[in-house]
């Protein structure tokens, strides 16, 4: 029941129809929810393949490739995993690239929303600038990343930098066309009822842009990702992508995969995290159907 | 006429000699507007009815101060008016609902912009909200609510900076016919209570006459004032009224006079 199909009459006495608060008497266990969310199609979805994928490689390991320098079982790579975690040198790459990845993508948020605004907002500092956001965009960052190297040396500097660069533009790009994408009404309503330049920005233009910024930095985690193992991979003395390089020397496979797999596990991780926060900032849109 | 501005609390809205034209792009105009003069007096609920192209939208984005006129100038309670602001509260066309604002925090934006307190605003938002009929949607988002609730939320936008005079661009046009007559009825409800002045512009004649106290009826090219017509009909005016024989009359007189428009119009083609 939609509140949109309550009819409408001359003095329409509809009551709204909220969703009641639970009590606490009506909640309900954590198993029991979790009971709940595995029959909700999309999650059993997502599980079956979870496990379809997880045993085809463990199959394909032990009987197809069997070839250890090839490939290996995931049971393998979890015994890597372990012994990594046991020595401390899991922790140490995950917590090296995480860093990296985290400063990165701070600067790119707060300096890809901010000039994206003022992209989007004034075509003038558009026209000085746009050559160069789309220049920089296309440009593979395996050209940047030992230039990078070279001017912030082997650190976490570097890294953040080729972060930086490889996943600002996503945001700013997005930006700067939700920004230009404002329904025109939007902006009249706010002038009609004097809003100044600033409160224009701060009340209109930032939140009829969210979903579009969220879209920038969904784009902007994957690259992010990739921006950080470029960057261990030139240079680095920890890291996940330094796990992989050093392991691949070593002819270490288990070790080279449970760095692969730790990555695509951050992928996964961060996507979910957006949405989640996406799911709070973006409440007011209409709620997609499931089936 | 511009004497009857010096009695104050006599004449809300002065507009005088008001021309809009626009420059097109290598040479030649476009003139919009023409020597636009009226008033409106304190309390009045004043129409502007006119054909499609007769600038009305354009007259009434001047008096908010979204466009700016070529000529004249438009006084507002002893005040010359320069830009919008927040003493004249505008109801637009299209509901123009911040689609991210629940419906309080759409109806508080006005004021809000203001800079005023908070608490204060929010009391009077939600008696504007169960003026208009919304109470108990106060949480609710802009896609949960019917066209004609949006609509009430537009209006209690309007209301809630506590406005000198109302602007109302065909704030009806594009509901359905049942929804725009009870709508009509509401807003009459509405302006009662609050003992508003309004500006209202519409090319539907039979809204006009149902609404106004007195009706202005503009021609098309350039768009000019032609005759103010006063609406005698008694308040209050229910559904009934469109069956009398004196609203025939009067839209009948509305419509003639545009007619008329069009006439001159294709004469002045012929040379």
């Amino acid at each position: 029941m939609s509140p949109q199909r309550f009819p409408e009459r001359v003095m329409d006495t509809v009551t709204p129809k909220r969703p009641q608060p639970a009590s606490p008497a009506q909640r309900i266990s954590t198993w029991h929810r979790l009971w709940h969310a595995v029959k909700r199609p999309r999650v059993r979805r997502s599980l079956i393949s979870l496990i379809v994928v997880i045993a085809g490689w463990e199959i394909v390991g032990r009987y197809v490739l069997t070839n250890p320098l090839f490939f290996v079982p995931l049971s393998d790579v979890i015994l890597a995993l372990i012994r990594l975690w046991g020595t401390g040198e899991l922790q140490t790459h995950i917590a090296a690239s995480f860093r990296a990845i985290g400063y990165g993508m701070a600067l790119s948020i707060v300096f890809g929303i901010a000039f994206g605004i003022v992209m989007g907002a004034s075509r003038t500092v558009a026209d000085y600038t746009e050559v160069y956001v789309n220049a920089l965009y296309a440009m593979p960052l395996v050209a940047i990343a030992p230039l990078l190297i070279l001017w912030l040396g082997i650190g976490v500097a570097s890294k953040v930098g080729v972060v930086f660069l490889i996943s600002v533009f996503p945001i700013l790009i997005s930006t700067t066309s939700g920004v230009r994408n404002v329904d025109k009404h939007y902006l009249d309503v706010a002038r009609a009822f004097g809003a100044t330049p600033v409160q224009i920005v701060g009340k209109v233009l930032v939140p009829a842009a969210l979903p579009f910024v969220i879209t920038g930095i969904r784009l902007a985690i994957g690259r992010a990702i990739v921006g950080v193992v470029v960057g261990e991979l030139f240079g680095a003395t920890a890291g996940l992508g330094f796990l992989i390089y050093t392991s691949g020397q070593t002819f270490d496979v288990p070790a080279l995969f449970a760095g692969i797999l730790c990555l695509a596990i951050a992928g996964v991780v961060l996507t979910w995290a957006l949405q989640r926060v996406e799911m709070r900032l973006v409440r007011w849109r209409p709620a997609p159907l499931e089936d | 006429m511009i004497e009857a501005s010096t009695a104050p609390g006599e004449v809300k809205l002065a507009v005088q000699e008001i021309g809009k034209t626009f420059h097109r792009r290598g040479g030649g105009s476009l003139t919009v507007l023409e020597d636009i003069s009226f008033e409106v007096r304190a309390g009045e609920f004043f129409v502007i009815v006119g054909p499609s192209g007769c600038g009305k939208t354009t007259f009434l984005r001047i008096v908010q101060g979204l466009d700016a006129p070529s000529a004249g100038r438009i006084v507002l309670s002893g005040q010359p008016l320069h830009g919008p602001g927040a003493d004249r509260g505008f109801v637009f066309q299209n509901d123009s609902l911040y689609p991210w604002r629940n419906v309080l925090r759409n109806v508080t934006f006005g004021a809000e912009l203001q800079r005023k307190k908070r608490a204060a605003n929010e009391k009077f938002a939600r008696d504007i909200i169960s003026l208009v009929g919304l109470n108990g949607f106060e949480g609710h988002y802009p896609h949960e609510l019917s066209g004609g609730m949006r609509q009430r939320v537009n209006l209690a936008r309007a209301f809630a900076v506590d406005p000198d005079i109302l602007l109302m661009d065909e704030p009806f046009a594009s509901l359905d016919a049942l929804t725009r007559e009870a709508m009509q009825q509401e807003l009459v409800r509405i302006v009662a209570e609050t003992a508003k002045t309004v500006l209202f512009i519409t090319h539907q004649i039979d809204e006009a006459v149902m609404l106004a106290d007195r009706i202005a009826v503009f021609g098309t090219r350039p768009g000019r004032l032609m005759r103010i017509i006063d609406v005698d009909l008694p308040r209050p005016r229910l559904l009934n009224v469109k069956r009398t024989p004196r609203f025939q009359e009067l839209v009948d007189q509305v419509w003639t006079l545009i007619a008329q428009s069009h006439g001159l119009e294709a004469e002045g083609r012929d040379p």
